[in-house]
C-alpha cells in the first residue's frame, strides 16, 4: 500500500513535469499567499509548539537543538 | 578604344561593387557581432535576488496554564508567560549572495521552573501549585544566526550556510548548518537538500532537595531538613545519582521536494530524519515513585528523583503542503505531517489556513491545526513510576494527548511603501492570534506582530 501511494507521488511529479508552467503562466503561483514555507510571522507558534508537543520538524522549524526543548 | 574603355569601367564598377559588397559585409559583420553580443549580454543579465536590504521587526507574546508541571512530577501549576522580540536583516552582498543575521530573545516567567526551588521562605507555604520567587522563576534565552545564501547566474541552484548561537542561564548552544538546492523544468520543480548540527550543553541544575544527595553534600543533614519539619516519610532518603552528562548533540539531514502542479496548484514534501544524544532529559524535572513513600515539606512533596531518559533519540518527520490558488480572494492552504521516534512517539498534524483577501491591503487569516500524538514509552504520570525503572518522566509534553489550535490573522500591504522611517519603507505589518488548547487541561494564547520594512 505504502509503495503504491510513493508510486501515485512519483507518477503524479513526473505527469506534472510533462507540461511546465511557464515563467509567465505563474501570476497565482507567485502570489505570496502561495509560498510553500513557513511565513516568519509564524516562527513564533512553531517554536513553542516545539517547545509543548513531543514532535518537531518537516515544517521549516526547529527540529531539535538549539534550546532545552525537546 | 571603345571596348577597353567599357572594360575598364567594367573592372572599376566590379571593384566598386566588391569594395561595397565588402563594406556590406563589415557592416552585416559588426551588426551581427553587435546583435550577438546583445544577446549574450540578455542571457548575462540577471535580477538580483534581494533588491535590497529588508529589515524584519517581529515580536510575540504567549502565556499558558495547565496543572501538570514537569518539575513538580506532573502535578503543579504550568503557568507561564513568554515575550519574544526578533530582528532580521536581509542584506544583498551582491547580485547573487545574501546574508541574514537574525537575532532575538526570549524572556520568560515561569512558576514551574520557580519551583525548582519552592523553599523561598515567603509568606506562602511550599505548594506545587504556587508560584516560587527564586532565582529560577524566570529567564532570557538570546539567540543569534548569521545564514548566507549564495545563488548561481541561472537562479537554479542555490548555496546556504549557517551559523548559530543561542544561550540562557542553564543551557548552551552553538550550531552550523547548509543546504544545497537546486531548481530544474522551468523552475517547477525544486530539491534541496539540508543539514544541521547543535552542539549544546547543559549547566546541571538540580531541584533544591535533591542538591544535599549530590556529591559534597550533607544529605539528610543538609540545613533545608532541619529547617522546615518533615511530613508523611521522615527519613527521606531519595533514589538519587548525578547525571552523568552534560551535552546534547543534535544532527538533522532534510529532504525538501516542491512541485508546480498546474497554474493554481503547487505543494511539497518534506522529511526530516535527527539524531540527538547526550543529556536528552531536563535535571530539574522531579519524579515522584509509586512505591516510595512520600515526604514533604509544608505542601510540597520532595522528588524521589529526576526523570531519567534514554541518550539516543531517533526522530523521523515526514510532511507535505498543498496550496490551492481557488480565486482572487481564496487561497487554500493545507499541511500534515507525520512523526515517528523511537522512544514510541508517534503523531499526525493537520493545518490548515485560508487567506482571505478582502482589499489590495488587507488580508485575513483564519486557520486551525489539530495535533494528537502517542505517548512515550517512558511516561507515566504523578506517583505512576516504580523505582525500578530505568527510564522514567511524569513530563505531560511526552504524554498522550491531541490539541486544538485556533487561529486568526491580518496583514496590511503597502507595495508603494508610503510611510518611511529613516530611508525604510513599511512593506506589511503583520498580526496573529492562536489559541492552543489540549485535552489534558494545558491552554495557550499567543499573539503575534511584525513589521516588514525594505530600504529605499
Amino acid at each position: 500500500m505504502k509503495l503504491k501511494v510513493l508510486l501515485l507521488g512519483i507518477g503524479i511529479i513526473a505527469l506534472s513535469s510533462c507540461s511546465a508552467v511557464k515563467e509567465y503562466e505563474k501570476v497565482y503561483i507567485n502570489d505570496p499567499d502561495m509560498v510553500l514555507g513557513q511565513k516568519k510571522i509564524d516562527r513564533f507558534e512553531t517554536n513553542f509548539q516545539a517547545y509543548r508537543e513531543a514532535s518537531a520538524g518537516a515544517n521549516g522549524g526547529k527540529t531539535g537543538g538549539g534550546c532545552g526543548c525537546n | 578604344m571603345e571596348e577597353k574603355l567599357a572594360e575598364v569601367a567594367a573592372v572599376i564598377k566590379f571593384k566598386v561593387m566588391r569594395k561595397t559588397y565588402s563594406l556590406r559585409c563589415s557592416i552585416l559583420f559588426i551588426l551581427i557581432t553587435s546583435l550577438t553580443y546583445a544577446q549574450d549580454s540578455t542571457a548575462t543579465y540577471k535580477k538580483r535576488v534581494l533588491e535590497s536590504t529588508e529589515v524584519d521587526l517581529l515580536a510575540s507574546y504567549y502565556s499558558q496554564e495547565g496543572n501538570n508541571a514537569a518539575v513538580t512530577g506532573g502535578l503543579g501549576t504550568e503557568e507561564l508567560t513568554d515575550a519574544a522580540p526578533t530582528i532580521v536583516i536581509s542584506i544583498p552582498m551582491n547580485d547573487d549572495d545574501v546574508l541574514t543575521i537574525d537575532g532575538g530573545i526570549s524572556a520568560y516567567t515561569s512558576a514551574s521552573s520557580s519551583n525548582v526551588n519552592p523553599f523561598d521562605g515567603g509568606d506562602n507555604p511550599a505548594d506545587p501549585f504556587v508560584a516560587s520567587t527564586g532565582a529560577s522563576s524566570n529567564d532570557v534565552w538570546g539567540n543569534l544566526t548569521g545564514t548566507y545564501s549564495h545563488s548561481s547566474d541561472d537562479r537554479n541552484t542555490i548555496w546556504t550556510g549557517k551559523l548559530s548561537f543561542s544561550t540562557e542561564y542553564d543551557y548552551t548552544s552553538f550550531g552550523f548548518g547548509g543546504s544545497f538546492t537546486k531548481l530544474f523544468n522551468e523552475k517547477n520543480t525544486e530539491i534541496s537538500l539540508n543539514g544541521n548540527v547543535y552542539l549544546d550543553s547543559w549547566k546541571i541544575i538540580y531541584p533544591f532537595e535533591l542538591r544535599p544527595f549530590t556529591e559534597g553534600g550533607q544529605g539528610i543533614n543538609d540545613f533545608l531538613f532541619n529547617a522546615y519539619p518533615l511530613l508523611g516519610n521522615a527519613n527521606y532518603d531519595p533514589q538519587f545519582t548525578e547525571l552523568g552528562e552534560k551535552r546534547r548533540n543534535s544532527y538533522s539531514l532534510g529532504l525538501n521536494l516542491s512541485q508546480i502542479f498546474t497554474q493554481r496548484l503547487q505543494g511539497s514534501l518534506a522529511v526530516d530524519l535527527v539524531l540527538q544524544d547526550g543529556l536528552l532529559s531536563t535535571p530539574f524535572q522531579r519524579v515522584y515513585f509509586g512505591n516510595v513513600e512520600d515526604t514533604f515539606i509544608q505542601n510540597f512533596q520532595l522528588a524521589d528523583d529526576v526523570e531519567r531518559l534514554p541518550s539516543e533519540r531517533l526522530k523521523l518527520a515526514i510532511g507535505g503542503r498543498l496550496n490551492y490558488y481557488l480565486n482572487e480572494i481564496f487561497v487554500l492552504r493545507s499541511y500534515y505531517r507525520f512523526y515517528i521516534d523511537d522512544w514510541g512517539i508517534s503523531s499526525h498534524t493537520a493545518n490548515i489556513e485560508v487567506p482571505v483577501k478582502i482589499s489590495q491591503s488587507f488580508t485575513l487569516y483564519p486557520s486551525y491545526r489539530y495535533y494528537n500524538q502517542s505517548a512515550s514509552d517512558y511516561f507515566a504520570g504523578y506517583e505512576q513510576h516504580f523505582s525500578t525503572g530505568d527510564f522514567y518522566t511524569s513530563d505531560f509534553d511526552l504524554s498522550e494527548y491531541n490539541a486544538n489550535q485556533f487561529g486568526f490573522g491580518l496583514k496590511y500591504t503597502d507595495i508603494f511603501t508610503r510611510f518611511n522611517i529613516g530611508g525604510f519603507g513599511l512593506k506589511s505589518i503583520d498580526l496573529k492570534y492562536n489559541y492552543y488548547e489540549r485535552n489534558t487541561g494545558l491552554s495557550a494564547n499567543m499573539i503575534a506582530g511584525g513589521f516588514n520594512f525594505v530600504m529605499q
